[in-house]
């Protein structure tokens, strides 16, 4: 048995020599990769080691034995559970109803769910506080009911109808990827419409349905604005973890309770990947070529019913616009519903905070899309060494809850020589590592598409790693640098859950400021500046579309 | 029909499917006529293949064969029954895709058993009759085994058990060899004829490629712009086509202008340049005077050896003297283009390869079309391009240099 064949150790052996023979071969691709590498380490495996060592022995016990946290514990599984099944059932539902029985309106309501995509996922929480609430629009000034959304409840209505596109996303994919012709050979062995949907559809989509329950787990775990603002007394760890670092300074109690929500996170993170490997290398698609008839159209009774299904959600998600945007422009809500525009001069003109998100968000999506189109390159085009675990690296955010990464920061990046808390720059850091495996992903996706023959016959006219990236792949690769660039800044405009752990004086976001307002009961300031933020994405949005036209595809519906 | 043939490894043959009738059938998809006008008997146990270029309406027809949708007109009857209305689940109709649409969940048993489970036969009966047919088509051993751990070959199998161990009344197949490589395509091809005729299956095959067709069927309907063109046997369409695009489609051909002198029962006698040919008409196209087309196919020609050359030979008959202008060599035969004084596109004719003739470019030759093969046909096809049949195209853009008078 030589070295090489010794499980670890042969690896270590393998990869330095891909990397003598890299850095022999091509030094400016090998400065990129250290590069890379060297942030990758720096600011996600780092920070997470830190956070991993920081809580003693004693503080694990504290935690595990503290009734209140244990509760906590259980409300989070419980809400993880209850709003996962929720949205899994309505994304598939609505995937079904728009990619397969193709209801009227299809183009519509695919659209629909990309909303809640590209705005802060906390303005369901504030919607239905404002629709719902004790002075709600619906239930006190329509209704005249006396009700209270706060708790699970009102927390498991705003995570559904948030969460609920990622699930639509996903599962619309792998139905999409169903060849038809087989429900049209099930067809003609028999099978009658609903046997059809049970013997054919439903298992093969039933791998895609589990790595999409997987990823609306994770958004749960980890969501912090919705919890913070609507759930009232009931607790989740998220918001647990930041109420003993705000509320007590207690940085390594929060560390214990934001692991505690790693664990779950990073654990549905390897299934949902193994979930993706295992079931495209087994469902792929077998004898390729073919023309491919297009399903039968559903009979009408399920056409319609879907029908009303769809515009039922679509009105319930585009109500929670309208209610924010309602608030934003009344005085007092449930109270004086006369038209204002006090909200907007008074959060707008006043404040340097929605100037911070704006050029947070703006320089962090830079540094974003850049970090993620040069390191899929090095991963898909480039024999480096390491690219499994390069690969992991630069996904791995994707697993951790913003609080955790947000507690990690702090306590990562305290002291010299990298003291960077109260500054711009951790909060911008924040943002591009947390929203890196979107980028990654899209770039991968695109360069993975690219034949290689493309870039070989560049360094067959005598152009380096580096010149064969700038001049070949770069402008190839436009369009996904852009849908990273957009992705990241909708995203971190809003984004709440690690950046309120990392503001200090002079660097408040706007979300930060939003909660805020909604704690101490200003909605129609917390409304304008919400309104402001939506209004901001979707411009930025619509910009890239109109600056890259139709190969402009941030979502793949 | 039933049980003509000997049972093979066990599996008995079925009662043979049924009559299938087109009548007069006709299928728009928006604006465009896919399928215009179609009448087609197809009979009990028979081979019959749509055959046609992609765009011609074969697919269309298979699947409203198969209850994917219904004509637009006309109608459709199996056993002499019309189908208007009738759901696929409800047919007694099975069809191979071209991709084969295996189940990916499915094991191969469960593949070829899902109609059967779905009929609620009894589990022994069930597991009997996939059994035989697994056996059958020697995918025993991959019973198993899911698609994705299949060769091409076998899925293709899979599809093929999946549909005939429904002893369907009608087996449709829509082009299922496609997705195989050259070689294994035409082993195939005699297996599952031989299948078919073994269990007697009433079968519509769709394929595009004329080798399949004329190898496969016992008859071949060709359809065109959604058009039937004609509907016979194999031989009858190779040697007597009804028409030019039936003629070009199938097989090789010349095509050449012609003037009608007269007709002489079966036989037709025509002018070329001053030469007479005499061509066989089936189809009573030739009238005297007028103008029409000799389809003479590249290996009816002769090549005449110079040295056993009649200098007595008028040339009233039935030689043509050219150079030749290129050839390819194809293995048993070469192909040869030949340039004859006075016609507006070379020859084009087949040399057994054993042949002594020299067919390097610009040697004189000479051949002889034999009394009574050329075909006359009312019209030249329409997009044979200038050139005849396959020409290398290299000497395509010769010969557009030297008759535009263009130097490029």
């Amino acid at each position: 048995m030589t070295l090489r064949q010794v499980p670890v150790l042969g690896h270590l052996i393998v990869q330095s020599q891909v990397a003598a023979d890299l850095w022999r071969r091509d030094k400016g691709l090998g400065i990129g990769l250290l590069i890379v590498v060297a942030l990758l380490v720096l600011f996600v495996a780092y920070p997470l080691l830190v956070v991993g060592a920081a809580p003693a022995v004693s503080d694990w016990v504290r935690g595990a034995t503290t009734g209140r946290w244990r509760t906590t514990m259980g409300n989070t599984l419980f809400m993880a559970l209850l709003s996962t099944l929720s949205s899994v059932t309505i994304g598939f539902l609505y995937a079904y109803a728009v990619t397969k029985v193709r209801i009227p309106g299809a183009a519509f309501f695919r659209l629909v769910p990309l909303l809640p995509l590209i705005t802060p996922p906390f303005v369901s929480g504030l919607a239905f506080i404002l629709l719902f609430g004790r002075r709600g629009l619906v239930t006190h000034q329509v209704l005249g009911l006396n009700t209270d959304i706060y708790g699970w409840h009102g927390l498991w209505l705003a995570q559904t109808v948030s969460f609920f596109p990622i699930a639509f996303l996903a599962i619309s994919g792998v139905l999409r990827s169903i060849n038809p012709n087989l429900e049209r050979a099930s067809q003609s062995l028999g099978a009658g419409g609903w046997t059809r949907f049970r013997t054919v559809v439903l298992p093969l989509a039933t791998p895609g349905i589990a790595a999409a329950s997987l990823l609306v787990a994770i958004a749960v775990l980890g969501d912090f604005g919705n919890p913070m603002l609507i759930a009232g007394r009931f607790r989740v760890l998220a918001t647990e973890a930041y109420l003993q670092v705000s509320g007590w300074a207690d940085l390594r109690m929060g560390a214990v309770l934001g692991l505690a929500l790693l664990v779950p996170a990073l654990v549905f993170f390897m299934l949902q990947r193994w979930l993706q490997g295992t079931s495209t290398a087994r469902y792929v698609t077998v004898g390729g070529r073919g023309s491919r008839l297009e399903a039968e159209p559903a009979p009408p009774l399920v056409r319609w019913g879907l029908f009303a299904f769809c515009a039922f959600i679509a009105v319930f998600m585009l109500a929670k616009y309208v209610v924010i945007l309602i608030g934003a422009f009344t005085p007092v809500w449930g109270v004086d519903f006369s038209f204002t525009l006090e909200n907007f001069t008074r959060t707008l003109v006043r404040s340097g905070e929605l100037w911070n998100s704006l050029r947070f968000a703006g320089l962090a999506a830079l540094i974003c899309a850049a970090l993620s189109t040069v390191a899929a390159y090095l991963v898909v085009r480039i024999r480096i060494p390491f690219a499994r675990e390069l690969d992991l690296l630069a996904l791995l955010p994707a697993a951790i809850p913003g609080t955790l990464l947000g507690i990690a920061y702090v306590l990562a990046f305290n002291t010299p020589p990298l003291a960077l808390t109260g500054t711009g720059t951790i909060i911008v850091l924040s943002m591009v590592f947390m929203f890196l495996p979107v980028g990654y992903r899209i770039c991968v996706a695109t360069l993975q598409q690219l034949a290689p023959s493309i870039q070989e016959s560049a360094a067959d006219m005598g152009a380096s790693g580096l010149r064969t990236f700038v001049d070949v792949i770069l402008p190839l690769i436009a369009t996904s640098f852009s849908a990273a660039l957009v992705y990241c800044f909708v995203k971190a405009i809003g984004t709440l859950s690690a950046v309120i752990f990392l503001i200090s004086h002079g660097t408040v976001v706007a979300s930060a400021s939003i909660l805020n307002l909604a704690e101490q009961g200003y909605w129609g300031l917390a409304a304008a500046l919400s309104t402001s933020l939506i209004f901001i994405a979707i411009a930025a949005l619509a910009f890239a579309r109109v600056a890259f036209g139709k190969r402009f595809a941030l979502f793949d519906v | 029909m039933a049980r003509t043939h000997a049972p093979r490894d066990g599996f008995t043959a079925t009662d043979g499917g049924a009559h299938v009738e087109l009548r007069g059938v006709s299928k728009r998809f928006g604006e465009a006529l896919a399928v215009d006008d179609l009448t087609l008997d197809i009979e009990k146990g028979s081979f019959t293949t749509l055959l046609g270029p992609s765009g011609c309406g074969k697919t269309t027809t298979l699947r409203m064969l198969a209850g994917f949708f219904d004509p637009d007109e006309g109608d459709i009857l199996v056993a002499g029954r019309s189908q208007k209305g009738i759901p696929p689940h409800r047919r007694n109709v099975s069809i191979v895709f071209q991709d084969y649409a295996l189940f990916p969940h499915m094991t191969v048993r469960q593949n070829v058993g899902y109609g059967l489970k779905l009929r609620r036969l009894g589990r022994a009966e069930r597991e009997d009759r996939v059994d035989r047919v697994l056996r059958m088509l020697g995918l025993q051993p991959y019973g198993g085994r899911h698609p994705h751990e299949l060769s091409g070959g076998q899925q293709q199998r899979v599809a093929l058990g999946r549909s005939i161990v429904m002893e369907p009344d009608v087996l449709l197949m829509d082009e299922p060899l496609s997705n195989l490589d050259a070689k294994l395509r035409v082993r195939v091809r005699a297996e599952l004829k031989e299948i078919q005729r073994t269990l007697g299956i009433t079968t519509v095959y769709v394929t595009h490629d004329q080798d399949e067709a004329l190898s496969m069927s016992d008859r071949v309907a060709v359809l065109s712009d959604g058009r039937l063109q004609q509907v016979s046997d194999p031989w009858t369409l190779y040697h007597a086509p009804r028409n030019a695009f039936v003629a070009d489609f199938v097989g090789h051909a010349n095509f050449l202008p012609v003037q009608v002198e007269r007709r002489e029962g079966e036989r037709t006698v025509v002018t070329v340049h001053g030469r007479s040919l005499v061509c066989h008409d089936p189809h009573g196209v030739g009238t005297s005077g007028a103008e029409a087309v000799a389809m003479i196919r590249p290996e009816w020609l002769e090549v005449v050896p110079a040295a056993g050359r009649d200098p007595q030979d008028d040339g009233s008959g039935r030689t043509f003297d050219g150079t030749v202008r290129t050839s390819t060599f194809l293995g048993s035969f070469a192909r040869v283009w030949l340039d004859v004084d006075g016609l507006e596109r070379p020859l084009v004719l087949d040399v057994s390869a054993s042949s002594s003739t020299s067919l390097e470019s610009g040697r004189p030759m000479t051949v002889r079309v034999p009394d009574g093969r050329p075909v006359v046909l009312a019209e030249a096809p329409s997009d044979v391009g200038a050139f005849g049949p396959d020409l290398p195209r290299r000497d395509a853009a010769q010969a557009v240099r030297a008759t535009h008078g263009t130097t490029a």
